[in-house]
């Protein structure tokens, strides 16, 4: 079928994160409609592990700890041009309110907030994005519902959501979109590991209508947000977690 | 096939003789949809099913706000694995000037309709397993937009439909999310208003095309894990003086 307003063919997309979960999942989303991926990550090996899940092009597998200064203008130099910018990696700890320290807000606002912000602008400062690309941060209910022990996760999502409202409306002039998809609960790494940490997680998937969501179902709706069918969307926030947030008046 | 295809659906879509609705029945046929499309008008309504891509599509007139003709075209439909209900008004009615009239008018059209269009075909069992329901609504639900008060408290009150729906239809994995755009170049908008609009766009004013691709996402198997969400399509509105 030729008509497909979906397709990502002839852009190319970068994605952090992309050895696990989310972003794993996003690249190969990415490839598969036809698109060029970026990879990056801090885990080599299984960066590596992603590649070779993606169909035939000249993806590109960058390896940095996007914490690092230096890393960031590494990947922003190495990346561009690019017509897409999916920002997935991040972290999560469980920390009650009263045991948060300087070191784990720094931490946990550092690679969720932080950095995301960071290479976006190395990348606006090279005019590495294209006119007419979209810029897509992953945030998370958390922001909206604030589970217990989880404040400084749930404060670095909140933020991400405050700066792409401004990001928006600086970058529209070129025709460049920025989002936020905030997903529930997904079967990945991280959530697991929350799970063996001590997290009840199983009594939270059931809180969702539609249980617990898998890796793909944020892919198709990051893909949904990277290609032209979403031409008219920016500074949204773009709810994708099988309705369980749909009883809370967020 | 990739994941936003819409082969093998079958998708009813209401207020389709025109603007948006005429627009997301003719993009779901062209990612392969069967449609069932309704309106008012019989003359616009074929004019829609000239411009479908492919065949089977079937087309039914009726006025939405008669339940006898809704009972019939829930019957026509039989069984659809996605809704979308597009057809509604707008007038304009400072408050002050608001007549019972007119907002009764609107709340017939634009909610009690697909409120209980959507009753029959549940209780017809006429969505199928895994069937998502589309609401059309708007950013003036949300924004206070003035001159609108009987739209905008409709397509609040659709939101509210649309929630409780989610949680209850959820058991057989069907989903329900509202599209909220906000100013769309369509017949329903008058020209005046629109060019008003357009300085608060940073992206411009959106086209039927982009609320009929939202309208694919959501009827496709790429969104079974999103419900109860209201897909926010607005060229990043923004405040001006």
């Amino acid at each position: 079928m030729s008509f497909n307003p979906f397709t990502l063919e002839g852009r190319r997309v970068l994605v952090t994160g992309a050895s696990s979960g989310i972003g794993r999942q996003i690249a190969i989303h990415c490839a598969k409609m036809g698109a060029t991926v970026v990879l990056t990550g801090r885990n080599a090996a299984r960066l590596e592990e992603t590649r070779s899940q993606l169909a035939d092009a000249e993806h590109l597998v960058i390896v940095a700890d996007l914490v690092e200064p230096d890393a960031i203008e590494q990947v922003a130099g190495l990346a561009g041009p690019v017509d897409g910018v999916v920002h997935v990696a991040g972290i999560a700890k469980l920390v009650p309110f009263r045991m948060i320290s300087p070191k784990h807000l720094d931490e946990v606002l550092g690679v969720n907030l932080r950095a995301p912000l960071l290479l976006t602008r190395a990348l606006l400062a090279r005019r590495a994005i294209q006119p007419g690309g979209s810029i897509v941060f992953i945030g998370s209910v958390a922001s909206e519902i604030g589970p217990v022990a989880t404040a400084a996760y749930a404060a670095s999502k909140a933020g991400l959501l405050g700066a792409v409202r401004a990001l928006a409306q600086e970058v529209a002039k070129q025709r460049i979109r920025a989002n936020v998809v905030a997903p529930g609960y997904v079967r990945t790494p991280l959530v697991e590991e929350l799970g063996t940490a001590g997290g009840k997680m199983n009594e939270l998937f059931d809180l969702a209508p539609l249980g617990l969501g898998e890796p793909e179902d944020v892919a198709n709706a990051v893909g949904f947000l990277l290609s032209e069918a979403s031409r008219w969307m920016t500074r949204t926030l773009f709810v994708v977690d099988g309705g369980f947030t749909v009883r809370l008046s967020v | 096939m990739h994941p936003y295809a819409l082969q093998g659906k079958t998708i009813l879509v209401t207020g389709a003789s025109s603007g948006l609705g005429r627009q997301i029945a003719i993009s779901c046929s062209r990612m392969g949809a069967r449609l069932v499309v309704t309106g008012r008008d019989g003359t616009r309504l074929a004019d829609t099913v000239a411009a479908l891509t492919g065949d089977a599509h079937r087309s039914h007139v009726a006025d939405l706000t008669v339940a006898s003709e809704r009972e019939a075209l829930v019957d026509e439909a039989a069984q659809v694995d996605g809704v979308v209900h597009a057809a509604g008004v707008q007038r304009l009615a400072p408050a002050k000037l608001m007549s019972e009239r007119i907002l009764r008018s609107v709340l017939e059209i634009n909610l009690v309709a697909p409120m209980m269009l959507t009753q029959r075909l549940l209780h017809q069992n006429a969505v199928a397993t895994g069937g998502s329901i589309i609401f059309l609504s708007s950013t003036a639900a949300m924004s206070g937009t003035p001159g609108l008060s009987p739209y905008s408290a409709s397509k609040a009150a659709l939101h509210g439909f649309m929630r409780s729906l989610a949680v209850e239809v959820a058991k057989r994995r069907m989903r329900v999310n509202c599209i909220v755009p906000s100013a769309v170049e369509t017949p329903m908008w008058d020209p005046g208003h629109l060019e008003a609009q357009r300085a608060r766009h940073p992206l411009g004013l959106g086209t039927p095309d982009d609320i009929a691709n939202a309208a694919i996402f959501l009827l496709s198997d790429a969104s079974r894990w999103i419900t109860g969400t209201e897909l926010v399509m607005d060229g990043g509105i923004v405040l001006v003086s």
